[in-house]
């Protein structure tokens, strides 16, 4: 009986996060076109920054500031990235993946010299937010699971009313439907792009310390990877360039990674294979996934 | 048995019917001219029967066979090829590898006679044309006139029984019409049949024996060019209701 | 891109001061490499060169498959990682011979090219960049699940080389003597394989199948208006390329002796030819493979022995070195040479005096081309 409430509770924290993480990277492509392959850099950014300005780092910051640093900085990084590198080439969505690419191979090498200079190596234990647990229909849940599960819905919601309600979101969606007519209306691309970025960057990298402080505990160099792939399979799933997709996307393949930890937990490998398995199963049957346009809120 | 029969063929793009139940045929041996103003559904016909969409539903037969949303390159390897309206070269080859592409289809290259090699018949096929100047030329130096002649090339190529020009006469001049209509003439006497979408309508009724009218995706015409021209409909829809 | 830039200021230096055509240079390079070991030990180059023989035909592979058909693979490693396995596999519970399980590496290399390239290949630009970029990792998760027979993290050792250290020893040669043979069989061996690879995939880019795949490459809708099944085609080009990133992999086995996932499945691996060809000029062949030698001998020997730079740097520089690049040429592609066209236009009898003067009149064109300031 407990296996079933663990999996419904399991599926739904691992869903909120998953959903967080690929809302940025769904953001990004909606508004601007562009496929971000550093966006698992950016989230591995946030993870290695959390822990250089928290209690464990060099700037001994309480958990919390060093979230919110750690976000603003990776936020102001992403918009930096785009300026430096993305603008340019941003009608070629080939060179785009190639630049992102190599976007995301250089933080990874820029970790490990940096991290392994300062803090003697790039591989470091992550603390987690905060201590303790809940019980919830007899099933034992970390607090800081909970947090951030319920932390990432909240800002889901206010990414969500922004967009929708807010001047400026609506002006990421007006450019995301059709780039010309927005700008003969007066709204600066560039300025808009850039802002997608930092807001995309800084979900990606408090997914980033959200996974990394709840779940994994560590962080090391190579962990762009794997969030780069789960973000695409939710994407892929849902449908580049919708919210809502993107949202429900993350879900199921929360709740279809749980089904494998809770329900067959010697084949834990088999999680990533099923989510990798959905991901081109999607692109051959359904390429633009189950809500799929440009960026949509229905 | 009609060389092409086109069967209430349909196509929709969301809410808007691009072809509406279209139904017409041509024979051997004929220049069948296609008319209509922008957005009748000229070229989403041609797409429909040469396989590059798929209809809603009606069907397309060739030389008897049912040919239906068959991909495009069998529907070529039939003995159907077509030009683009919007010309679609190789630019990043030579002109005459333009041609040799075409002539490495099963069709066109089965049709390449003993003893010629395929660039030799490549060369040959240029000089029908008037490109064989231009043959090591990349494909993008090419004016537009001379892209033009290097589709219908290419298109013949692949020896098709049936060819469909989409608007050859786009975009030439005086001269460069007169030497495509010759260039077509010869064509239709060297034994192809040919749809012509045009236009430029005197042009077009000087080649073609019988002319179709679309508008809206529908059939609202059919006769001799003689007759087409003085069809009440036909002369609405260019010249406007407001007369 | 600055390669072509290059060639340019090349291709004037050579028709107005020397007559060196190109393929002289080529010849001249290749014999330089022929000849290095009689200069003297260097134990260090010789390794780095070995490898970069094989990255070289590694390269070129995919230089074919994306460089003129368009597919664009960014997890090429998949097939460099089924030839090391598969020939170290088939060796370690088999114990078959070399002869037996490289050729058999790459059969495999090649039905798996085909059986995940025919659903793959149906999707476009970006999505087949990144359903490409999934299969090295599920692959190297297949290798870390089935850890008992594959060796898991610490891969697999103990392969047997291709020159055993025995065979110089009977010879008169001292142990350390012998080792040095190995190692200078081994560079041969690889030069030939690189040499033998690099012509194959030269000649099918520029027969007539190139002249197919170059159309592909182009506007694969007008190359199906003009009967081409390009599905076909594609897949062809999917196989090759993978025959030889595989040949390229089970060869690394032998000489390294020991493989491991890091080395023959990572993503570096599936980026290391976008990093050649954007310095070498994408779907040229030859620069992929000499930008190969360029880049690996500065990575490996230069940077790490001559002007020692700690490891962990060298891919910064490389990596923004080609961020540049792409950003400020985003990828240019090579004028494509289609020679077999040419020596069959040259062998016709009839239009012998039609061909030189059109060949004049293009050599004049050209001539002129070169003359005039090289606009960029």
């Amino acid at each position: 009986m407990t296996l079933i409430e663990n999996f419904l509770i399991t599926g739904a924290l691992a869903g909120a996060v998953y959903a967080l993480l690929a809302l940025g990277f769904t953001l990004i492509y909606g508004v601007a076109g562009v496929v971000n392959m550093a966006h698992g850099a950016l989230f591995m950014l946030g993870a290695f920054l959390f822990f250089a300005f928290g209690p464990l780092g060099s700037f001994g910051l309480g958990v919390f500031p060093a979230l919110v640093l750690a976000a603003i900085f990776v936020g102001i990084t992403g918009s930096i990235v785009y300026v430096l590198t993305i603008h340019q080439i941003i009608r070629d969505m080939l060179a785009v993946l190639v630049v992102t690419i190599g976007v995301a191979l250089l933080f990874q090498q820029v970790i490990v010299i940096v991290f392994g200079a300062v803090f003697g190596s790039a591989y470091q234990a992550v603390p987690p937010l905060l201590d303790g647990y809940q019980t919830f229909l007899g099933v034992r849940v970390p607090n800081s699971r909970l947090l951030v599960a319920v932390v990432s819905l909240s800002l889901i919601a206010i990414v969500w009313t922004f967009i929708s309600k807010l001047k400026i979101g609506r002006a990421m969606r007006a450019v995301a439907q059709d780039r010309e007519a927005a700008m003969l209306m007066g709204i600066n691309t560039t300025k808009l792009y850039m802002m997608t970025m930092a807001i995309s960057a800084s979900l990606a990298a408090i997914a980033g310390i959200f996974i990394a402080s709840s779940t994994t505990t560590t962080a090391d160099p190579a962990m762009w990877l794997r969030p780069l792939v789960m973000s695409f399979a939710i994407v892929i799933l849902g449908g580049l360039g919708s919210i809502k997709g993107t949202i429900i996307g993350a879900f199921i393949i929360g709740y279809v990674e749980s089904a494998v930890v809770v329900f067959l937990p010697q084949e834990s490998f088999l999680a990533s294979a099923f989510t990798l398995a959905i991901m081109v199963v999607v692109l051959l049957v359904r390429p633009r996934g189950l809500f799929g346009r440009r960026i949509e809120l229905e | 048995m009609h060389l092409l029969e086109v069967e209430n063929l349909t196509k929709r793009f969301g809410g808007l019917i691009a072809v509406n139940n279209v139904n017409f045929h041509i024979d051997e041996g004929e220049i069948v001219g296609l008319i209509g103003p922008n957005g009748a559904g000229k070229t989403t016909l041609f797409h429909l029967i040469t396989g590059i969409i798929k209809p809603d539903s009606g069907t397309v037969r060739f030389k008897g066979e049912d040919i239906t949303g068959l991909e495009p390159h069998k529907i070529v390897n039939k003995g159907l090829a077509r030009t683009f309206q919007v010309v679609r070269p190789f630019r990043n080859l030579p002109t005459i590898a333009n041609v040799l592409v075409a002539l490495r289809s099963p069709r066109g290259n089965k049709k390449i006679e003993w003893l010629k090699t395929p660039e030799r018949k490549a060369m040959e096929m240029l000089e029908d044309v008037g490109l064989s100047e231009m043959m090591l030329e990349p494909a993008e130096n090419l004016a537009h006139g001379d892209l033009k002649r290097l589709e219908i090339a290419r298109a013949l190529a692949t020896e098709p029984e049936l060819l469909l020009l989409d608007e050859p006469f786009g975009g030439l001049s005086p001269i460069e019409t007169e030497y495509l209509t010759k260039s077509i003439e010869r064509m239709h006497l060297d034994g192809h049949t040919i749809v012509i979408v045009e236009h430029k309508l005197h042009a077009l009724m000087k080649l073609a024996r019988r002319v179709i009218a679309l508008h809206f995706g529908e059939k609202i015409a059919e006769g001799t060019p003689q007759e087409i021209s003085q069809n009440k409909k036909v002369i609405e829809v260019y010249m406007g209701k407001s007369m | 891109m600055v390669a072509n830039y290059v060639r340019r200021i090349y291709t004037n230096f050579a028709t107005n001061i020397i007559d060196i055509p190109p393929r002289l240079l080529a010849l001249l390079c290749f014999f330089i490499l022929l000849v290095f070991p009689v200069t003297g030990p260097n134990v260090l180059l010789l390794y780095v060169l070995t490898y970069t023989n094989l990255i070289a035909i590694f390269a070129g592979s995919w230089d074919l498959l994306v460089g003129r058909v368009g597919q664009i693979s960014l997890g090429h490693a998949l097939f460099f990682g089924i030839g090391a396995y598969g020939t170290a596999l088939l060796y370690k519970f088999y114990q078959l011979p070399m002869w037996v399980t490289i050729p058999s590496a790459i059969i495999i290399a090649v039905a798996v090219s085909i059986l995940v390239g025919f659903p793959s290949l149906r999707v476009k630009g970006p999505y087949l960049a990144l359903i490409t970029m999934t299969f090295p990792l599920i692959f190297v998760s297949a290798i870390l699940y089935f850890k008992q027979w594959t060796g898991g993290e610490n891969g697999i050792a103990g392969l047997p080389s291709f020159f055993s250290l025995q065979f110089f020893v009977e010879r008169g040669f001292s142990y350390s003597a012998a080792l040095y043979m190995q190692k200078v069989s081994e560079y041969y061996m690889t030069l030939l394989l690189l040499l033998v690879s690099g012509i194959i995939i030269y000649k099918i880019a520029n027969s007539k199948t190139g002249i197919v795949f170059v159309s592909i490459l182009d506007d694969e809708l007008a190359s199906k208006a003009s009967g081409i099944n390009t599905t076909r085609y594609k897949l062809m080009a999917f196989a090759i390329s993978a025959c030889f990133a595989s040949l390229s992999g089970a060869v690394f086995a032998h000489i390294l002796t020991s493989i491991g996932p890091g080395g023959t499945l990572s993503v570096a691996l599936s980026f290391l030819p976008v990093i050649m060809t954007v310095f070498g000029g994408i779907g040229t062949i030859y620069g992929a493979i000499a930008a190969t030698f360029i880049i690996q001998i500065l990575d490996l020997y230069i940077l790490t022995d001559l002007v020692p730079i700690p490891m962990e740097w060298h891919p910064l520089i490389f990596i923004i070195i080609v961020i540049i690049f792409v950003i400020k040429w985003p990828r240019g592609i090579a004028r494509f040479v289609v020679e077999d066209v040419l020596k069959e236009l040259s062998k016709e009898r009839e239009i012998e005096e039609r061909g030189k003067h059109v060949w004049k009149k293009y050599k004049k064109k050209k001539q002129e081309a070169t003359e005039s300031a090289p606009e960029d």
